[in-house]
């Protein structure tokens, strides 16, 4: 028998080729990309046990667990806060990992659950000058800079989905930078739902890229 | 409508889903050792899957808040107004501890 | 080509001259200037018969000059963008507009229905009812479409939508409704603060009524003045103006419905932009200043094209430079109406008469009377000379008690003004009658966070806008996210005194007198309802439909309850207001669905191999959310049934597989998770080994069944649990009901992970063999090594690893196997390299039905939530050993009795004959009714196994009678034919082929 090969395929594979979409006129008012090649683990705190995940959290990826609706960045990642007492460890992947909990479970050994969401969720980037605009149309959550600060972060839903947002560091142009996580097999219809609300100001679609 | 998640803050009610009156408790559940339930069993469980009163005015629901934390949240809601006087987190929200005996 | 616009004024007006627009009425080409409305377009080229009423076909021409016109409603564009009961008023003009008149036939001119004048005795308020009551079938095909060929409004387009719509939300501090004198106050105040501010305004151009009158504010002209101030509203980034855009609706918690038109001033929308776009706006603090809107006196004749509203006269004259005629008659009950005869004057047009009900006069009136040299009559309307096309005269009822005749060519008319009181009463609030101003004002019960200013509060005079506009935005603002100095009010150069007024509703006359002019609803009407018995305003407005139109009353509602408190001889106040509620003003029901329709009507889910079915030519389904690949269709086949049959045979005699991946699957974790699971389920998962599964049923606090599903423990601490597609997401939040409110002393946690893992089941006898080929070769996948409901990883062949588990849907040996959702795709195409040898197939949703109706497997029909566990057959499995939900409640009487209807089997007696779900089953020789349905067919497939039709159904004591006939009765579709009840387990019963 031949060998077996496994091709990771994204949800939205066959969903867009980069380059420009909707409107051309002006320069892209919004820039899409997919964010692959992540881990992203679900570490749930087990009752009573919360500080000790967010000591063990921070001893492992080297940030302080959010406690509220943020996302904290360090080296090793994201910590997203994605529930009460409940964190997502969004982490670069290195190659072909396939079993990231391995490397955790010692760590949260009886006070946390973990579950690995690696391939249950598609993370996006989405910035520009409109990326505000844009994402009016499909989230219900005030976005202004004053309100919705660098590392804020929301759990919320779009087009009745399920779906976490939160906002990094401005691009070196001054516009706003969001990321977006949302279920992979909601995927590609959500994609569709992000371009029709962004085409009249003009799409960039960048090349997909890591973490 | 927007709803006060104790967790996420202010969010449109579309995100939440509503159940209905938070005040009927469920009998609890008991040990079948002799392998038959109490008697006064099914009156008990009658009263909390189908009573309820037809509240007009201050009246505590529970909400889940599957758009966004998946917690459930009990909501003070005046029915006649929409007016919302205070959300709280139910009882097992986050990783606190609860005795069994210390539920509200 | 440039069309002469008759009734063009040389100069003035807000439009411009150098940028003429051609358009079409009823075929005719004309032209305006940019910066017209359809409406001041044809005032400008003299045209003025628009339409015809609804009820009558009286001819109607323009009344106002806004959006509560109830007559000039027209069918703008044409094919699939024709879009009928468009406002001319609101219209904004563009170039190649296309315009035709409603309600007519042949034609505007002549309309035959007219005729349904000399009928009017019996188009009286009531007529629906007293007229089409009886018998009740000739409504469909009789009254129904003679009704609706004799009255109406437009027509649709009866096409599809081409454009697009979409929503969108916006949050602020400040919300501020419409943008004149007060609005453009109120915003200024607010946005000086530094508190987020909205300005939304209905109109393409800011500035209201300030666009229309004349006066000077902070030492300049209006218009200047409301240049200035948006000039610095721009200048602030915490300011947003949004034209427009209309608010209608006030929704709990400061949320606010609005439309914005974002293209309806084009012909087609660009290139990726959308037509209209509904707005949610979530405010802390609202200020309507939504303005008034001057009411018509009821009078014969004062539906005459030609007759209009005198604020509309004089923004016809001073926005739009465009003259409604050119011998102009008034009748007023105010001091306002006289700025109409001042603007009328200005521009040269000229004055036939002033009819006031007031006697006494004012100094400035009396001296423009003079300079002008018209007559100021003292008395009221009786009649209104002249034809289709327009007035040529008036009828002057004197107050010395002669009439006089006068010509005139247009009439102007002033009842007075109705502050705009929807948005505050949207909370159920209930206006307060203010007799100085002989109006509604907003109540005390206005929605929380809004504050009214302006006319809209009653503030008629500019001076008070501005004050009570400049207070209300500093207010607002303080009272949220200002945080700087509101700034000082602007001040009007001569502040004017309180309206005079000396309300006077209806004047008996000759002929018809209208109140609704939309609803054809006259004043007679309104009599004839409180003879009738129908004297409250509420079943005034149902009986005699008035406010009931497009433009829901919006100059007619106050007159016509005032009339209604003539006649009963009750007060105003006494005889109150209809509740007022949102939408404020139309919006289109594809504005309210916005992106999803059509193909985007909700967002759908797409299983892993999705990509790879399509590519095999396989059609999908929608289950819920999800699309699944219904069948693989294999060159040369035909039709679906062909298909189905070779998939569910090849899997039956050697192998194949289906991505299950659809199903839910959630982790429960934690110390407790197998008590968790022990209450949540009948049967007992404690005792459940690690590296086992078992299939689970669970019953809601009822006793009926919620959903089952095959739950395996991966460790001692996690288990892993599956649901039915369609119950993934309730029966999660379920779960955590149970978690987080009934049982929060419990140590568990869940998590959602159906998207997480692609699944396949591999199924049929050589199923081991294919997996065997993929699965590293040291791992022992024989009977002893990998029993029935085993569980546990595996390496893959190629550097993968996969959870397989050995359970079975299609009742042949099987496995579901599953890899991290990115490699699904790759496990699809591995399967089929692995299975080639064995001839694999992939299936469907089809074949996977087939094969569970085969095995007798309920599924969502049987799981329909009026079954219990016994129903199903399943009754056995619930614990006497524990607790668990439903427990109690399965037991009671009804849900234990012998008579319940219970999942069969069913096979038609005829085996060629094709079953149908949804029959009734009756017994033989039993007169067809509700006594005698005992059950019905809930699921069928061809059985490619047994050659013919299969089913299962609920039949009442079903079990007792395996072999009986009985009638399968389906009125539906109009049969009738005789089943046998069998054994549900059409297929290897013994089940010894899932053991291997
Ligand atoms: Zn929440």
């Amino acid at each position: 028998m031949a060998e077996f090969v496994w091709h990771a395929v994204s949800p939205l594979q066959h969903s867009f080729t980069p380059g420009r979409m909707g409107e051309t006129a002006d320069a892209a008012g919004v820039r899409m990309a997919e964010i692959r090649n992540f881990n992203l683990v679900q570490i749930f705190a087990r009752r009573g046990q919360w500080s000790a995940v967010a000591k063990a959290a921070k001893a492992h990826f080297g940030v302080e667990a959010p406690t509220r609706p943020q996302a904290v960045s360090g080296k090793a990642g994201v910590l997203l806060w994605s529930g009460p007492d409940q964190l997502s460890a969004l982490t670069a992947r290195r190659g072909d990992e396939i079993r990231p909990l391995d490397a955790l479970r010692d760590r949260f050994a009886g006070i946390a659950s973990l579950s690995d969401q690696s391939d249950g969720r598609c993370l996006l980037r989405i910035s520009g000058a409109r990326a505000r605009d844009m994402l009016a149309k499909v989230s219900s959550v005030d976005l202004d800079a004053a309100v919705f600060p660098v590392g804020a972060a929301a759990a919320t839903a779009i087009d009745h989905t399920a779906a976490n947002l939160w906002r990094e560091a401005d691009a070196a142009d001054g516009s706003p930078v969001f990321k977006l996580l949302v279920f992979s097999s909601f995927a590609d219809s959500l994609w569709d739902t992000l371009v029709d609300a962004a085409a009249e100001y003009g799409i960039e679609v960048e090349s997909p890229a890591g973490l | 409508m927007r709803i006060a998640c104790p967790f996420c803050g202010e969010r449109e009610n579309g995100e939440f889903t509503y159940l209905g009156d938070a005040k009927p408790q469920r009998p609890a559940m008991v040990a079948l050792d002799a392998g038959v339930g109490a008697s006064g069993e099914q009156e008990a469980f009658y009263d909390y899957v189908y009573l309820r009163d037809n509240v007009a005015g201050e009246m505590s629901e529970y909400w889940y808040h599957g758009g966004g934390c998946r917690s459930w949240l009990v909501v003070q809601r005046n029915t006649m107004t929409h007016e919302i006087s205070s959300v709280k987190a139910a009882a097992g929200t986050g990783a606190a501890a609860v005795k069994a005996s210390a539920r509200s | 080509m440039t069309v002469y616009q008759p009734n063009r004024l040389d100069k003035g007006g807000l439009i411009d001259r150098s940028t003429p627009l051609d358009f079409t009425f009823d075929g005719k080409h004309l032209t305006g200037f940019a910066g017209d409305t359809l409406a001041s377009a044809l005032v400008a080229n003299g045209v003025t018969l628009v339409g015809r009423s609804f009820k009558y076909h009286r001819p109607r021409g323009i009344l106002t000059a806004g959006s509560e016109e109830p007559n000039a409603l027209v069918e703008l564009r044409s094919g699939n963008r024709r879009e009928a009961n468009t406002k001319a008023t609101t219209t904004e003009l563009y170039y190649g507009l296309e315009a035709q008149s409603q309600n007519r036939w042949p034609s505007l001119a002549f309309d035959v229905m007219s005729v349904n004048q000399l009928f009017s005795p019996i188009f009286v308020a009531g007529f629906y009812y007293k007229t089409f009551m009886w018998p009740a079938k000739f409504w469909e095909k009789l009254y129904e479409p003679a009704i609706r060929r004799a009255a109406g409004l437009g027509r649709p387009s009866g096409l599809a939508d081409p454009d697009h719509y979409e929503k969108a939300w916006a949050h602020c501090d400040v919300l501020v409704v419409g943008s004149g004198a007060s609005g453009l106050a109120a915003a200024l105040a607010a946005g000086r603060t530094g508190a987020r501010t909205i300005l939304a305004e209905e109109d393409s151009r800011a500035g209201g009524r300030l666009l229309s009158d004349q006066g000077e504010i902070d030492g300049v002209s209006a218009r200047d003045w409301v240049e200035g101030a948006l000039a610095e509203l721009a200048s602030l980034p915490n300011v947003r103006l949004m034209t427009r855009t209309a608010v209608f609706g006030v929704y709990d918690g400061g949320t606010y419905g609005a439309l914005e038109r974002v293209n309806d001033h084009v012909p087609v929308p660009p290139r990726h932009q959308v037509r209209q776009r509904l707005w949610r706006i979530v405010a802390k603090r609202c200020v309507v200043a939504a303005g008034a809107v001057e009411r018509p006196i009821v009078f014969s004749g004062n539906d005459r094209p030609g007759v209009m509203m005198a604020s509309a006269v004089r923004t016809y004259i001073d926005r739009f430079a465009a003259r409604p005629g050119r011998n102009l008659a008034v009748f007023a009950n105010n001091d306002d109406a006289w700025k109409t005869v001042e603007a009328a004057h200005r521009a040269g047009i000229g004055i036939a008469a002033v009819v006031d009900v007031r006697k006494e006069l004012t100094q400035a009136q009396r001296t423009l009377a003079q300079a002008a040299g018209f007559p100021v009559l003292n008395g009221v309307i009786h009649d209104v000379h002249g034809g289709a096309k327009g007035v040529s005269g008036i009828e002057v009822q004197l107050a010395s008690g002669k009439r006089e005749t006068i010509a005139a060519d247009c009439l102007a008319m002033s009842g007075g003004w109705n502050p705009a009181v929807g948005l505050s009463s949207h909370h159920r609030g209930r206006p307060k009658w203010r007799e100085d101003i002989a109006a509604f004002v907003p109540g005390d019960d206005i929605p929380a966070g809004m504050v009214v200013a302006g006319a809209a509060n009653g503030a008629f005079s500019l001076d008070a806008c501005l004050r009570e506009g400049h207070e209300a935005g500093a207010a607002a603002a303080a009272g949220s996210g200002g945080r700087k100095a509101a700034g000082n009010a602007a001040v009007a150069a001569n502040p004017d005194d309180a309206l005079s007024i000396a309300p006077v509703w209806h004047v008996e006359g000759k002929h018809k007198a209208f109140v609704d002019f939309q609803h054809d609803v006259t004043a007679s009407d309104v009599a004839l309802a409180q003879r009738e018995g129908f004297e409250s305003v509420e079943h005034l407005k149902r009986y005699t439909t008035l406010g009931m139109a497009t433009d829901q009353g919006k100059n007619s509602n106050v007159t016509g309850l005032a009339i209604m408190a003539e006649v009963s001889g009750r007060s105003i106040p006494q005889t109150g207001t209809t509740i007022y509620r949102p939408p404020q003003v139309p919006v289109a029901i594809g504005a309210l669905a916005g992106h999803n329709r059509d193909e985007k009507f909700h967002a759908a889910r797409q299983a892993p191999s999705n990509h790879w079915a399509a590519e095999r030519g396989a059609p999908f389904v929608d289950t819920g959310l999800w699309k699944r690949a219904q069948w693989y269709p294999l060159p040369g086949e035909n039709d679906w049934l062909t298909s189905v049959n070779r998939e569910v045979v090849t899997v039956r005699n050697g192998v194949g597989f289906c991505d299950v991946s659809t199903l839910g699957k959630i982790d429960v974790m934690g110390p407790d998770a197998g008590t968790f699971l022990d209450r949540v389920y009948i049967n007992l998962f404690s005792t459940l080994a690690v590296g086992k599964a078992r299939y689970g049923l669970m019953l809601r606090d009822d006793g009926i069944v919620m959903d089952d599903g095959t739950t395996s423990r991966l460790a001692e601490d996690h288990y892993f649990m599956t649901t039915t597609t369609a119950k993934a997401g309730p029966v999660m939040q379920y779960l955590e009901y149970c978690r987080q409110v009934l049982w929060p002393e419990l140590d568990v946690q869940l998590t959602s992970c159906t998207d997480q893992w692609a699944t396949f089941s591999v199924a049929g006898p050589k199923s081991r063999d294919l997996l065997r080929n993929i699965v590293d070769p040291a791992e022992d996948l024989s009977n002893e090594g990998f029993p029935f409901m085993g569980v546990r990883e595996v390496p893959l062949r190629g550097g993968m690893y996969a959870r397989l588990f050995r359970i079975s849907f299609s009742g042949e040996m099987a496995f579901e196997i599953s890899v991290p959702a990115r490699y699904g795709d790759a496990l699809a195409r591995n399967l089929m390299i692995a299975g080639e040898p064995f001839g694999v197939i992939p299936y469907g949703t089809e074949a996977l039905g087939v094969m569970r109706i085969e095995k007798g497997h309920v599924a969502g029909p049987e799981l329909n939530g009026t079954t219990t566990a016994d129903d199903l057959g399943l009754g056995k499995m619930a614990s006497k050993k524990k607790d668990f939900v439903g427990r109690v409640m399965a037991t009671r009487e009804a849900l234990v009795a012998p008579d319940r209807q219970v999942v069969v089997g069913i096979k038609p007696v005829d085996k060629a004959r094709r079953l149908r779900s949804g029959a009734h089953i009756i017994p033989k020789g039993a007169i067809v009714g509700p006594d005698t349905d005992q059950g019905y067919v809930t699921s069928v497939c061809h059985s490619p196994m047994l050659g013919q039709w299969v089913g299962l159904g609920l039949v009442e004591r079903g079990r007792e009678r395996f072999g009986e006939i009985v009638r399968a009765h389906d009125p539906l579709r109009g049969e009738d034919y005789d089943v046998e009840i069998c054994n549900p387990v059409f297929y290897d019963p013994e089940g010894g082929r899932q053991r291997g």
